[in-house]
């Protein structure tokens, strides 16, 4: 090969090898950085580790949301399963029961232990997966 | 008939638009003088069409025309006029037709600005029109503001939802959308470039000035926005890497690395292949957050419309418009004469590297944005892309391009450094800002490596323009003022964040009425709380006198509010300004012992993160009113 040639197929090696290992590099960060969103349902059918952060949506069941000092607690619900949150601070303003909430949190016996609770600002909100349940 | 009018005037304006289109692109002789005029001025025809519409649009609106439907559901006769104005582009609707007017008053400055003799300007304003009459089509076709509830209409209208009627919201979507629409510029003049073929036309310097502009625009929009979201939404924070959040951020990243390449286009033309690409780029990820927005395939605040219709026309259009530029560019990819050496170290090579970081960044939240929809169509399991994994991306890669920008300041355009490069200002600023990073390792005793990484940055970058300004104040040494105040605003958007992000805190209360309690260094007293009547909503007032360290107390009153027409709640926070933090309340709900839950944040640095945001954006503005860049 001519040098001219060779120092072209070196600068192309190496802009790949650069863009390849930075690519892996973000969709490592990516795959390790994600939140995996179940309903009840497949929170009950599946293994999910503890400690691992996880969103689950489903709807408040009526009559279970407690209060106590400033943590509240309810069950999340896809009317077949439920699954208990424990949550500290203020819900959003259109959480209310019976309707659709999500929670980001860990699972740690049976309990969403959250650090974020989101009720959508569209009051015709349904979590995904609902829907198709409430039609039936 | 007035509605019709309306709807007729921009039917024709589509019409003129096209002409405008075909003439300039189909016609071999477009730089003969008779038809650039003809393009001119049917294009300038055209754009009142459109923009009388539009006024009567609003006029429309202003006197509570219900037989429009659009209006009839999104504004209300109680409202103030402000709020009738505004609830035009407080859904879809009337909010694409708000882009598209925008688009075409673009097209308009740019034709009555440029000279006929411009020999890019026909083409521009051919591609400018042709994207029009997309837009009008979808417009028209898809989600027509104009269509009418015949014969009886409603007497009072629903509403514009509530968290929507606040000054910032009015003029947010308005800046930001001048701003996206804005890169349709830079973008038509790259494709004008193209289809001539013509190596020797410098485009790069024809757009300068209109791509800082809409840069300012974008700028100054993605800010409201933040700020709107703190204090309305009740959010608290500044940034939620909520997908439309992410969708401004990626062209707004696109188009700083587009105005850094063009600025070494213009001095020695390098780059010249990238610089069009990004033009490309920038616009059609504008593009993209108009589909994302308007599609509702993820959920979001602003997804205000769920209509699959919609998502495939706007889909379509772009996949056109981006597919036929890329098409263009490969096409013309050997005739563009760009010399290709780069020197190392020198201010390009800086600059290049620079560009390939903004690239890394607008990939990341590409795929943070997509991702989710790509892993639920291959294995039917949601997932979401938080704050962690953005902030993996973004620290580590905004910290090194800082250490690049703060070499660049002393190195040289097509020259190399030397040993001499490194000389007092790169030490003492480097010395400084170690200094800096030590002090708050020591005093806040923080080992968090990326807030102390980015405190390092941050005050390296103003460390060294503090220098150079010096410089120019004593000596007299020219500074560009653009580069200098947006560089200084990313240094201290860099500080604020990582203090804003160190020492901020938040906890949710339970406090009794006439009780008190401490948070951090605050004693916060309830006072009272009371029920308040207003014409369109009841709200729950609560009192808090808080007392800080200082012994300085102040009455805070976070409310909730409940609208009538749409039994909507929404929370008004209640903020305490001071120059280094924001205290801030907002109240939910009472407790079964009488007591309410109360949240408090004490953010520290917020106001500084906006002001340097702000500041960068008025950087821009001193570059267009400057008269040492020519337009």
């Amino acid at each position: 090969m001519n040098p001219i040639r060779k120092r072209r197929v070196y600068s192309i090696l190496f802009v790949l090898l650069f863009s390849v290992s930075g690519i892996s590099l973000i969709l490592y960060s990516l795959n390790s950085n994600l939140d995996y969103f179940f309903t009840p349902t497949e929170l009950k059918d599946r293994n999910i580790p503890s400690e691992k952060r996880i969103k689950v949506g489903g709807m408040v069941l009526s009559g279970s949301v407690e209060r106590a000092s400033s943590t509240i607690s309810f069950t999340i619900t896809d009317y077949e399963n439920s699954v208990k949150v424990v949550y500290e601070g203020i819900v959003p303003d259109l959480f209310k029961e019976d309707s659709g909430v999500v929670v980001l949190g860990i699972l740690r016996n049976k309990t969403i232990y959250a650090e974020e609770v989101l009720a959508k600002h569209d009051e015709n909100y349904m979590p995904p997966n609902i829907e198709m349940n409430n039609d039936n | 008939m007035i509605i019709e009018i309306s709807h007729f005037l921009s039917i024709l304006a589509t019409g003129l638009f096209f002409l405008v289109g075909y003439f300039s692109i189909f016609t071999p002789s477009s730089n003969s003088n008779y038809l650039s005029s003809l393009i001119t001025r049917t294009y300038s025809q055209g754009f009142f069409f459109l923009f009388f519409s539009f006024l009567i649009y609003v006029w429309l609106a202003i006197t509570d025309n219900f037989n429009v439907a659009y209006i009839a559901n999104h504004s209300n006769t109680a409202l103030p006029t402000f709020y009738k104005i505004t609830s035009i582009w407080s859904a879809h609707e009337g909010s694409m037709f708000l882009w598209i007017v925008f688009l075409s008053l673009w097209g308009f400055i740019f034709n009555i600005r440029v000279n006929n003799n411009e020999i890019l300007k026909p083409k521009s304003m051919g591609i400018i029109s042709f994207i029009l009459v997309g837009f009008l089509v979808f417009l028209l076709a898809t989600s027509n503001p104009f269509v009418t509830i015949l014969p009886i209409p409603p007497l009072n209208g629903a509403d514009i939802n509530p968290v929507l009627q606040d000054p910032a919201l009015a003029i947010h979507p308005p800046t930001l959308y001048l701003g996206y629409v804005g890169f349709v510029i830079p973008f038509a003049c790259a494709i004008a470039f193209l289809l001539h073929g013509d190596s020797e036309i410098n485009w790069e310097a024809l757009v300068k000035k209109w791509s800082v502009s809409a840069w300012v625009f974008l700028t100054i929009g993605i800010t409201l926005g933040s700020w709107w979201a703190y204090y309305e939404l009740g959010w608290g924070g500044y940034w939620f890497w909520d997908p439309v959040e992410n969708v401004a951020l990626m062209p707004w990243l696109a188009a700083t690395a587009f105005i850094h390449s063009l600025g070494v286009s213009i001095k020695s033309s390098q780059l010249r292949i990238w610089t069009i690409l990004l033009s490309i780029l920038v616009f059609s990820l504008s593009l993209f957050g108009a589909f994302i927005v308007r599609s509702g395939i993820i959920d979001s605040v602003h997804s205000f419309a769920n209509d699959p219709d919609r998502g495939l026309y706007l889909l379509g259009f772009i996949g056109l418009i981006v597919f036929t530029s890329v098409f263009l560019f490969v096409w013309r990819l050997s005739s563009i004469k760009s010399s290709s050496v780069i020197k190392k170290f020198s201010k390009q090579s800086f600059i290049s590297i620079n560009n390939i970081l903004f690239g890394t960044l607008i990939f990341s939240v590409m795929l943070g944005v997509t991702y989710p929809l790509i892993y639920e169509f291959l294995f039917d399991q949601k997932i979401s892309v938080g704050a962690p994994f953005y902030n993996a991306i973004f620290i580590p890669v905004v910290v090194l391009a800082s250490i690049f920008l703060f070499f660049s300041v002393d190195s040289k355009w097509s020259r190399s450094i030397n040993f001499e490069f490194f000389t007092a200002p790169i030490f003492l600023s480097a010395a400084l800002s170690l200094a800096l990073t030590f002090f708050v390792m020591q005093f806040f005793n923080t080992q968090s490596i990326s807030i102390l990484a980015s405190i390092f940055a941050g005050s390296l970058i103003i460390f060294r323009y503090i220098y150079e300004i010096i410089n120019f104040l004593f000596k007299k040494k020219y500074v560009n003022p653009f580069s200098v105040i947006a560089h200084m605003s990313l240094g201290l958007l860099l500080v604020s964040i990582s203090f804003n992000s160190l020492l901020s805190t938040e906890r949710a209360l339970s406090i009794d009425i006439n009780s008190m309690e401490e948070y951090k260094d605050l004693k916060i007293f309830f006072e009272d709380i009371g029920v308040e009547n207003n014409s369109n909503y009841d709200s729950i007032q609560a009192s808090f006198l808080v007392e800080d360290q200082n012994g300085r107390a102040f009455n805070l009153k976070p409310e909730k509010r409940r609208y009538f027409t749409r039994g909507q709640i929404t929370t008004e926070t209640a903020i305490h300004v001071t120059a280094l933090r924001d205290i801030y309340i907002t109240i939910g709900d009472q407790l079964d012992d009488g007591s309410w839950v109360v949240n408090v944040q004490i953010n520290y640095l917020i106001r500084w993160i906006w002001f340097s945001a702000l500041l960068m954006g008025f950087a821009g503005i001193i570059l267009v009113f400057s008269k040492r860049v020519k337009a």
